[in-house]
């Protein structure tokens, strides 16, 4: 194993699962999530030479990002059908009972299809900041987005995702 | 969310604000009920999130990548073959004079209009429009930063000693698909290097629209064209030098 494959055995490999994470839930846990983390783990691997200093971790998670899009991007110059990236997720117009106020999570594919119904870009931060436990900076960095979207976002995804939950909305 | 303190005291909640910061937020929470919901909100979100799917790689994977990666190091250097050389052996017979006739009539139309594409590109990024996203002569800062914005991996070496300062580099769209544009200074020209995957089209070779000047050329997977108002020597120089630092990576 030569000294650039061992570096990134050691910095990068150990990301795998967060990468995959991520990808899959971009891709709403379809099976070409793995095409991409593969993708992604070759691209970062040829351009690892150049990589230096910062946070590894929001470096990995910014190309799988890119090459999701770069995907979604290819579907929709090929495919006749159209794409659902309009995810626009509408909250229940009467807020949420206090008594239905309490979120019931028994049924975790429940949870799941909820965090899936979020828009892109809500998911992507809920999913960095709660699974990954990402701090806001590494979560701008990942993104390429401000601190400050990041936080607006965050805040957006986390009352959609209630209002969901307790609003009895599937 | 009415209270202008929500998402402060959703960075507290998240454990993001120092001492000092923390400690005004908390005597705030105390005070503002909408925070409080917000708290305990929060909590409640945080304990359903813990049973959200965590979805891990699967070993197959991992194994996959690995081979990859195994594929990736154990390269066999090949010379660095110009693709283009097809064409021109094709054109050396009778029969392939009509061949690269038919050819050149079918491609013709992509190329003029990836040489207009480039031009306004071009002149777009002169105009202080979008010259550049990331701003650095590093290119160990160049280069991993495309890895996070475009499909390709493009050359981004300094050529400063030979006259071609490395400023940075951009995304950019050429012919409908997304490009890789490192951005170098010669005097006080601005020579943009444009890359984008093969989309197997004939290049044009070169071009020049608007007094501007292209070169084209395909190498490793990739087609890149080289668009300024240098020197047209200049602009042949700087190519080879990109061309050689390319067949070297």
């Amino acid at each position: 194993m030569d000294d650039k494959r061992r570096r990134f055995e050691a910095m990068a490999m150990p990301h795998l699962d967060a990468v995959t994470n991520l990808a899959r839930w971009l891709t709403r846990g379809s099976a070409e999530a793995d095409d991409i983390v593969q993708d992604a783990m070759l691209r970062a691997f040829r351009s690892f030479d150049g990589f230096r200093g910062e946070a590894v971790r929001p470096w990995l998670l910014a190309i799988v990002r890119n090459c999701h899009r770069t995907v979604l991007e290819q579907k929709k110059r090929h495919a006749a059908a159209p794409l659902d990236d309009d995810e626009k997720m509408e909250v229940a117009a009467d807020g949420p009972t206090p008594e239905a106020n309490v979120i019931q999570t028994d049924d975790g594919r429940r949870l799941d299809n909820a965090i899936a119904a979020l828009p892109e870009e809500l998911r992507e931060v809920l999913i960095l900041r709660e699974l990954e436990e990402m701090s806001y900076r590494d979560i701008a960095a990942a993104t390429g987005t401000p601190i400050g979207t990041v936080m607006s976002r965050l805040s957006r995804g986390r009352a959609l995702l209630r209002a969901e939950l307790t609003g009895g909305r599937v | 969310m009415n209270c202008d303190q929500s998402l402060q005291t959703q960075a507290y909640l998240d454990g993001e604000l120092g001492a000092a910061d923390a400690l005004k937020t908390e005597e705030h929470v105390e005070n503002c009920a909408e925070c409080q919901a917000l708290a305990a909100d929060h909590a409640d979100l945080k304990a359903a999130m813990a049973g959200a799917q965590y979805y891990r790689a699967p070993a197959a994977l991992r194994a996959k990548i690995n081979d990859a990666l195994d594929a990736e190091t154990k390269v066999i250097p090949l010379k660095p073959r110009n693709k283009g050389s097809f064409w021109l052996g094709a054109g050396s017979g009778a029969g392939g004079m009509a061949i690269a006739a038919s050819l050149a009539f079918l491609l013709l139309a992509p190329a003029n209009t990836m040489v207009s594409d480039l031009g306004d590109a071009h002149v777009r990024s002169l105009m202080g429009e979008h010259l550049i996203d990331v701003a650095s002569s590093d290119h160990h800062t160049v280069k991993p930063w495309f890895a996070g914005h475009a499909d390709v991996s493009p050359p981004a070496e300094d050529f400063k000693a030979d006259g071609f300062t490395l400023v940075g580099g951009r995304i950019d769209y050429v012919h409908g698909a997304r490009a890789a544009v490192v951005v170098y200074r010669h005097g006080a020209h601005i020579i943009n290097l444009f890359t984008w995957a093969d989309h197997n089209v004939r290049l044009p070779g070169t071009g020049s629209r608007d007094g501007y000047r292209m070169i084209f050329w395909k190498q490793k997977d990739l087609e890149l064209a080289a668009v300024s108002d240098v020197d047209p020597a200049e602009l042949d120089r700087f190519v080879d030098l990109v061309k050689k630092s390319q067949s070297r990576e």
